[in-house]
């Protein structure tokens, strides 16, 4: 899970490597809000896999590579 | 999860960010009985042990062992085991911050500021070689 300059260092990045998802910074840190936002608070209860996918869906990751085990 | 062990959960993560480092098992109790909660939380996705010693290895967001992503927010520096997690230190902390890695590519270095839970820099590309259903099966590859 990297931050790449361009599409063009991934590619190279990946060599034969089959590609993953990739997604713009701006995405991702509306991701990592919402994903990580009330990891310390003392109220922190472990979320559930609805709650999980329900942050991927909102934020239009989709689809069966960002589908939680 | 019970409560007990979501409690020891609470006492890890509070100590963790108190002092910037992660705490020994005899810091917060009698050490077997951290060793076995951190066990249980282990098993359950909510702290990463090293398999080899039982030392804490990720409290996710926060990676307890140095990594490629350096973060700094809430007066201190910190290590994100991944660009997601980097960036949800600033998050966790409810803090603006600022990132540093190097592209894996080609080593050039990366900063990204964080404010108001937005980045300063909308340039660069996140990429997950994992699909989400497999990331639990090796998490420090992933």
């Amino acid at each position: 899970m990297n931050l790449f300059r361009s599409e063009e260092h991934i590619a190279r990045w990946l060599g034969e490597r089959q590609p993953g998802a990739t997604i713009s910074v701006a995405k991702l840190v509306e991701l990592a809000y919402a994903w990580w936002d009330d990891r310390i608070s003392p109220d922190w209860r472990p979320h559930t896999r609805d709650e999980n996918m329900a942050i991927l869906e909102r934020l239009g990751l989709t689809g069966a590579f960002w589908e939680l085990a | 999860m019970n409560d007990a062990d979501l409690e020891l959960r609470r006492r890890t993560y509070a100590f963790f960010v108190d002092h910037g480092r992660a705490p020994a098992p005899s810091e917060l109790g009698d050490p077997d009985d951290v060793v076995a909660g951190w066990r249980r939380l282990h098993e359950e996705h909510a702290v990463v042990l090293n398999p080899a010693t039982d030392e804490l290895r990720m409290l996710n967001p926060f990676s307890v062992v140095p990594t490629a992503y350096r973060v700094q927010a809430g007066g201190r520096w910190w290590y994100g085991n991944c660009a997601w997690d980097a960036f949800g230190i600033c998050a966790a902390l409810h803090a603006d911050g600022r990132v540093e890695t190097s592209c894996p590519d080609c080593g050039e270095p990366l900063t990204v500021g964080v404010h108001d839970e937005k980045p300063d820099d909308e340039s660069l590309l996140f990429h997950v070689l994992v699909p989400a259903a497999h990331w639990w099966d090796d998490i420090v590859f992933t």
